[in-house]
Order: C-alpha cells, then structure tokens, then sequence
C-alpha cells in the first residue's frame, strides 16, 4: 500500500513537471484551433486526476503463490542485472556486438544459475552464432567493433 | 458474391511458395517464441518487425509473418500449461485447468492433439466470421470522419478498463501513460519539439519496437531473475499422440460454442484472451453441470479455453483491419509494423489494397492448418524445448532484444531507452499494473490526437462536432456504459462484503 502511494506520488510529480514542460508549447501560427499542447495536456491532467484518487486510495495488490516476497537478495540481483544490461547497451558500438554480448552473457547467465564453464561455451557460440545469423543471413547490420579487423 | 471473389484472390496471394515459406516460418518461430517462459506473442510479433523490415519483405508477407508468428504464440503458450502446469501466459492458465491432469493420466498426447484441434476449430470459426463481418464493418467504417473516430478510439480505451475487472484504475493510468508517451517528439501540424528536452534521438518520438521491447522483454528478464527454477522435467508425451475420432466428436458443441463466443470477444476491445477463455470454461462448466470433471481432467474443460483462445487470435483482428483500431496488445503490436510500410490499416484498406487484407484473410487458414499438422509430429522436440534452462534463455532473450532494438536506427540511445523503459515497466508490473493499455494507448495516441485536431478543424474549435452525428452519439452512450459496469461491479462486491461481515 505505502509503495503504490509513493509511487503515485512520484507520478504525479513527474506529471506536474510534464504540465510545466507542456505550457509554452505553442505554435508560431497557426491554422488550427488546437494547438500542439492541448492533448497533451489533457492526457497529464486526467492521468494526475487518476494519481490523486489513487494516492489517496491505493488498491492492494494481489499475491500470487509464485510471486514471492522481495528480500535483499532479490533486490540485489536486479540491481546487477540492470548493471549489467546497462554495461552491454554502453559498449554495443565500442566493443562490437560479439565481444559486447559474450562479455555481459556470460555474467549474467551465472547470475540465472548457470555455471561458469558451460555458460562461457553456449553465450559464445550463441554470440558468434547469432552475429552471423542476423548479420549475415538476415542483413540486420551489426557493429564489429574491435573485431574489425578480421573483416578485412 | 463479392467476398467470395476476394477470397480466393487472396488464397492466390497465400499460396504463392513464397508466402507459404513465410507462413510456415511465421508458425514454427512462434510456436518455439509462446513456448518459452518469458515471451509471449507480443514479444515475438514485436522482435519480428525489424528482422521482416530488414529483409525487405513485401508488406503483404511482412503481414502473413507477423500473423503467423501471433497464431504460433498462441499455440506454444499451451504446451508448457499441459505438461509443465505453468501457463506461459495469462490466456493459458484456464488451460492447466485440466489440460495438466489430463497429462498427469498418461493422455498429455492426447490433450496436446485434442487442444491444438479446439484452437484450429476456433480460429476457423473466427476467420469466417471475419470473411463475413469485416467487409460490412469496413463498408459502414467508411461514413466515418475524425470525431467518430475519436469517439471510437475513446471508447476502445474505456472499454480496456471496463473489461480489466478488479482494477480499472490501473489500467486507465497505464492507457494514458501510452498516451501521453505517444505525443513525445516533434509535432506533426506545428513543428514544436514536445518532450524532447533538447535529445536529438527524441525528435522522432519514441520508437514503437523500443517501447515494446522495453516494457515486455527486458521486464520480464527482469521477473525471472525472482523465480530462478531451473528447465523444468517436463511430462514425457509418450503413448497416444492423436485424440480419436470419439474424443473430438464428444467435445464439438463445446468446441461451436466457444469459439463463437471467442469470436465476439475477440472483436470488442479490449476483452482479449484471458477473459475469453476464463468467460468460456465457466460457461461450459455451468452447462455440463454436476455431471463434468471439471477440473479433473475434462476433454471438455480443456476445449473450451482452447477454442476460445484460438477464436479470440483471429477476432481480435477485425477492428484493427477494418477500423485501423486495435483492441488488444499484440494488434497493436501489428499496426506498429503496418505503420513501418506506411499502410494505415482502416476501411480505406479494403478498397486500395485488397492484397494485404485477404492475402492475410487466407494466410490465417492456412496457418491454422499448417500449425494443426505441425504440432502433432513436433510435440517431442518442443519439449526437449521446455527444459532449456533460464541461465541459457535469458542472455539469449536479452541479445536478441537488443538486435530486434538496434536493427531499428542503429543507435546505441535506444538501447539505453529501452533499458529504462523496462525498468519502468517492470515496477509497474510489481505494482500490479497491467502492461498491454501502456502499449495501446502508445498506439492509440498519435491516432487520437490528430483526430481529434482535424474534427475541431472542421468544427472551427467546436467542440459540438464530437457528439453531432448519431453514431458519435451511440458510442458515447457505450462509453457511458463501460464506465459504469466497473463502478457497479466494485459496488456490488463492496455490499456483499458488508452483508458477510453484518452476518458474522
């Protein structure tokens, strides 16, 4: 309860800044009767509406028996593994897709409960893999990065 | 007569070799896609749209993919509920019901076969309809201008409350979140820069595959790190693979009657699969009476969400062909990529380019019956399939997310936005918000907004334009109601409470 609370009310800021954002919206000249700022503007006012009822009403969350309580634990895992994700879309370009992808995989399949040595084999052969799939096959272009050099 | 000539210029475009390839690929990715944990049919749709853009396949096959990969999705989501007891979706859960005690009697061939029958009969049910009532819907669509279409689009949002049952007040936040993020970018009447804070990468809005991705893939790796079960042992499908010719007649009036049902539900926005099959398996329950083993292993208990669900997939793809309005996350999903080939779908659609509709019309047969034979054959590898653990699924899933993300504008901001898009969502799925109203209020928006602004152009800024006519007219009335069944339905439960508490 005291979670969606907040987080209501963390919305509704976030809300009440957009509206500020949104106020000098204007077009220069205009040929129609409403501007660029009204919809907008009417979508933030009813979700702060909607916000307000819910701050003051939250509606408790229903527990599932698979969903278990969160702990430190938990929370910590979710904090490595949005690092880690984080690290991957940093160093797409610089790294190059195969390295990039082989070097945040391989953590994060040990952070699923794998082990180190098969998760080394299978997140390289599936990064090396994939790459000529969609590169190569499927002609999605993909970054090289530092393996360049073995284009050429 | 007319339809029927449509109809089988459609099959004509179906069946070229190339379309039946695509359409076979289409179901055999998305069998494997709903079969793993994680991905349901709007991530594989979603993934898909770049990969189909990229090569450069023509918009009616970009179309024919998509669709089949969709009923591929619906059909994988059901083998893990049978032989593992997990839905892989919501849909599914009335589908363990008694799909997995049938598996538990040594039958979980059987309820494979028998429900893969259930969901093609449904699906065909639908598609009929959809041959029959598309046309007519597209017909009468046409005398449509801008304020029914805001009207009709208001209602498509309301109704996704209506529906939602316990918590209409989510849902609407999370439509209007998806509205709102619709308006990000560069304004197409004025030229104002909205919401951009200056970011360059922000100027064309907020890319669709982002947000999709964000807010399904990248929260749901997130979920599964909480439940870290390792490839579950799945039932082994041994003994009789195909349902006899008795079982299938025993369950045919279920099999009738669902899918009509499914049908309908799949044509309202907003009502989707889950409260069809869960609005079917009731129904059927309450009509075989003390009589069924509802829950025990009933043929008929597993038929009946089956069809439903299968019904619900073809339905749903009434409104947004003929309307260019859809009513549930992965159609939305679908006018994204439509929008990619600059195809508006709506009533106009029917008339200009009758290739892309009834080619996809007759695509949905065939990849009924493609996924029908398919299944039987395959059962085995798609269990060997289940037992793939997380540790080597999610790099997987995070990998190709970001491929599915890069492949749209080759920047790395994306991948960023995408992150934390996911990471928004999966509070938002913590607080038990739904996801889906997020996605089509995003593509609702954009539709609504310049709807809106055309109408009052019309009207000179009046506002009586938006309830002048008698259709705009009847839909506000809809709304009226759709407002009112989630109030009275709180009402309703709130005094039977009291009564229980006043009684103790």
């Amino acid at each position: 309860m005291l979670l969606q609370r907040i987080f209501a009310s963390v919305l509704l800021l976030v809300c009440l800044s957009l509206v500020a954002m949104a106020l000098p919206y204007q077009a220069p000249f205009s040929y129609e009767p409403i501007g660029p700022r009204a919809f907008p503007l009417l979508m933030l006012g009813l979700m702060g509406l909607a916000l307000v009822y819910m701050v003051y009403r939250p509606s408790p969350i229903k527990h599932t028996d698979e969903d278990p309580p969160m702990d430190r634990e938990t929370l910590t895992k979710i904090a490595v593994c949005v690092l880690l994700l984080l690290v991957f879309a940093g160093l797409f370009e610089p790294l190059g897709f195969i390295l990039s992808s082989m070097l945040v995989g391989i953590p994060l399949a040990r952070l699923y409960g794998g082990r180190w040595l098969p998760g080394a084999v299978i997140i390289s052969l599936m990064s090396v893999g994939l790459y000529l799939l969609f590169d190569k096959v499927m002609d999605v272009p993909l970054p090289l990065g530092l393996l360049d050099v073995l284009e050429n | 007569m007319d339809t029927l000539g449509y109809l089988s210029h459609g099959f004509g475009v179906a069946l070229t070799p190339y379309n039946l390839v695509t359409a076979l690929s289409g179901t055999l990715i998305g069998t494997v896609v709903g079969l793993l944990p994680g991905l349901g049919p709007i991530n594989g749709v979603a993934l898909l749209i770049p990969i189909a853009f990229a090569l450069g396949l023509p918009p009616e096959s970009a179309l024919i993919l998509l669709a089949a990969v969709y009923l591929g999705c619906e059909y994988g989501g059901r083998i893990s509920s049978i032989l593992l007891n997990i839905p892989g979706e919501a849909s599914t859960v009335m589908t363990t019901l008694d799909g997995y005690p049938m598996a538990r009697q040594g039958l979980a061939g059987v309820a494979l076969s028998l429900s893969a029958w259930s969901s093609f009969i449904g699906a065909f049910i639908a598609t009929c309809g959809m041959v029959v009532f598309a046309p007519m819907l597209a017909k009468w669509a046409i005398a449509f201008g801008p304020a029914e279409y805001f009207v009709l689009m208001v209602f498509a949002i309301v109704c996704l409350g209506g529906m939602a049952g316990d918590r209409p007040l989510k849902t609407f936040i999370a439509a209007l979140i998806g509205l709102f993020l619709s308006t990000v970018g560069i304004d197409a009447n004025s030229g104002v820069y909205r919401f951009t804070g200056d970011n360059i990468h922000l100027t064309d809005g907020i890319q669709f595959v982002v947000l999709v991705l964000g807010l399904f893939s990248i929260s749901e790796i997130l979920l599964l790190l909480e439940k870290t079960h390792r490839g579950q042992e799945a039932f082994q499908a041994t003994g009789r693979m195909l349902f006899n010719f008795k079982e299938a007649a025993s369950v045919f009036w279920v099999n009738m009657r669902c899918g009509v049902l499914g049908f309908i539900m799949g044509v309202l926005p907003g009502a989707g699969a889950t409260l069809a099959s869960a609005v079917a398996y009731m129904t059927e329950k309450r009509i075989a009476g003390p009589g069924g083993k509802f829950g025990q292993g009933d043929k008929r208990g597993l038929a009946a969400p089956e069809t439903a669900i299968g019904a619900e997939a073809c339905g749903a793809l009434v409104p947004m062909l003929t309307l260019g309005v859809p009513g549930s996350g992965t159609t939305a999903v679908m006018i994204g990529a439509l929008s990619l080939y600059n195809i508006t779908p709506g009533p106009l659609l029917f008339q200009q380019q009758p290739d892309i509709v009834w080619g996809l019309i007759a695509s949905l047969f065939i990849a009924n019956i493609m996924l029908v034979i398919l299944n039987i054959p395959m059962i085995r590898i798609f269990t060997k399939i289940l037992a793939v653990p997380n540790w080597a699924l999610v790099p997987m899933i995070a990998i190709i997310t970001a491929i599915g993300v890069y492949a749209v504008h080759a920047t790395t901001f994306d991948l960023f936005l995408m992150i934390g898009i996911g990471i928004f969502g999966y509070i938002l799925r913590k607080l038990d918000f739904p996801l889906s109203p997020v996605l089509l209020g995003f593509i609702l928006g954009g539709l609504m907004e310049q709807n809106l602004r055309r109408a009052l152009s019309i009207s000179n800024g009046s506002l009586d334009i938006l309830w002048s006519s008698g259709i705009t007219v009847g839909v506000w009335g809809l709304i009226v109601v759709m407002l009112l069944v989630p109030i009275v339905r709180i009402w309703r439960k709130r005094s039977v409470a009291q009564r229980a508490i006043a009684d103790v």
